[in-house]
């Protein structure tokens, strides 16, 4: 682990100096998270494509502003929100993105039995920001105090939109789970 | 402790402290209620988790485009050598420039020019210059017109002399010529009246 974090200093510290193979090395690393990231948030991959590239174009042209190589994860996951959103606002200018949750419907055998389908459908149900908590917690592995620093948000917001969709999430996935998915 | 949902979810999303989670993990030993609560959040983690990531449909690689790399001035200003050569080029070239420039005067201490007097002194010179050179001009011609007036003189001097002295001749050998006549005719009456 503190390999790792010599590792991505030192590449960070090259990029910035103007080795393009340091910084290709960069994206090598987490243009996969990213761009599943912004695939599950977006949920269309072309989308999520063209908005991966931006960010790292982004992420490159303001490297010298990033000012503790550590924070990079949650600066580059910064960037990748802030591009997501706007194109979620572009698609939808009237939708209030920080809308209460929607109910989830009934669980009454209604969804599909294969699991990842199923939990595709019920990240779906989840609204925008309940959906991004998720994402940055469950599947980033983010902390609470780098997620705030993400989404420009205190930590109690943080664990309230994440604290509501696992509630969503666990009512939703209720049947996926008396299958077994374990 | 007391029941706590929040504090169940914390756990499962790993947010607590080694002491934390051991206070939890005691707490639902004992307690059936967050005990289920626990079993159905770690399922819902369990869920979550079966999705997996996606590979991306293809490598993002734009970072081969010239648009990436440092401008001449990026990688000249991080090149140490460069820069001191740079500099010390700017500063030689700042040196010779400096020598072949006259130093600026200060204003106040520039004297006030006259531009009157300085024009009626050029007009002086330049009269000056053009009498003299005038003058010179004359004198130059009357000489040579001097000259040449003596020359046709002298000239006409010598042809009346020459004239002059063919007339004489001529007078001369006229008189001549008279006087033998003369004798002549005064031998013939001479003679005439003897016969």
């Amino acid at each position: 682990m503190i390999f790792r974090e010599v590792e991505l200093r030192d590449l960070i510290a090259k990029a910035r100096r103007g080795h393009v193979e340091a910084y290709n090395v960069l994206i090598s690393r987490w243009e996969k998270r990213v761009f599943n990231y912004l695939l599950r948030l977006v949920r269309q991959r072309e989308d999520a494509l063209d908005v991966s590239q931006d960010v790292f174009l982004k992420a490159y042209q303001n490297l010298k502003k990033l000012d503790d190589p550590a924070k990079f994860p949650a600066w580059l996951f910064r960037i990748a929100h802030n591009e997501a959103y706007s194109l979620l606002r572009k698609r939808h200018p009237e939708a209030e993105l920080t809308a209460e949750p929607r109910m989830a419907e009934s669980s009454g055998g209604m969804f599909p039995i294969e699991s990842t389908l199923a939990v595709r459908s019920a990240l779906e149900r989840l609204t925008d920001d309940q959906r991004e908590a998720v994402l940055l917690k469950v599947y980033q592995g983010f902390k609470f105090e780098e997620m705030a620093e993400i989404l420009s948000c205190p930590v109690s917001t943080v664990k309230s939109r994440l604290y509501t969709a696992l509630d969503l999430l666990k009512q939703t996935l209720a049947p996926v789970n008396i299958g077994g998915v374990e | 402790m007391s029941c706590s949902i929040d504090d169940l979810k914390a756990y499962v999303v790993g947010e607590m402290t080694r002491h934390e989670r051991s206070a939890i993990e005691d707490h639902v030993r004992v307690c059936q209620n967050c005990h289920d609560e626990l079993d159905r959040l770690n399922s819902t983690q369990s869920a979550l988790a079966s999705l997996e990531d996606e590979e991306i449909p293809r490598r993002i690689a734009f970072v081969s485009d010239r648009v990436f790399e440092p401008r001449w001035w990026q990688t000249m200003w991080r090149s140490g050598p460069a820069m001191g050569f740079a500099s010390a080029a700017l500063l030689a070239g700042a040196i010779v420039v400096h020598g072949f420039e006259r130093p600026w005067a200060p204003v106040a201490a520039t004297p006030s020019v006259d531009t009157a007097q300085i024009e009626r002194r050029v007009e002086a010179q330049v009269n000056e210059r053009m009498n003299a050179a005038v003058g010179k001009a004359v004198n130059e011609a009357q000489a040579k017109q001097s000259a040449e007036f003596a020359k046709v003189l002298d000239a006409t001097q010598h042809r009346f002399e020459a004239q002059r002295q063919a007339d004489m001749a001529s007078f001369l050998q006229a008189d001549e010529y008279r006087q033998k006549q003369m004798a002549r005719l005064e031998v013939a009456s001479n003679q005439g009246p003897a016969q």
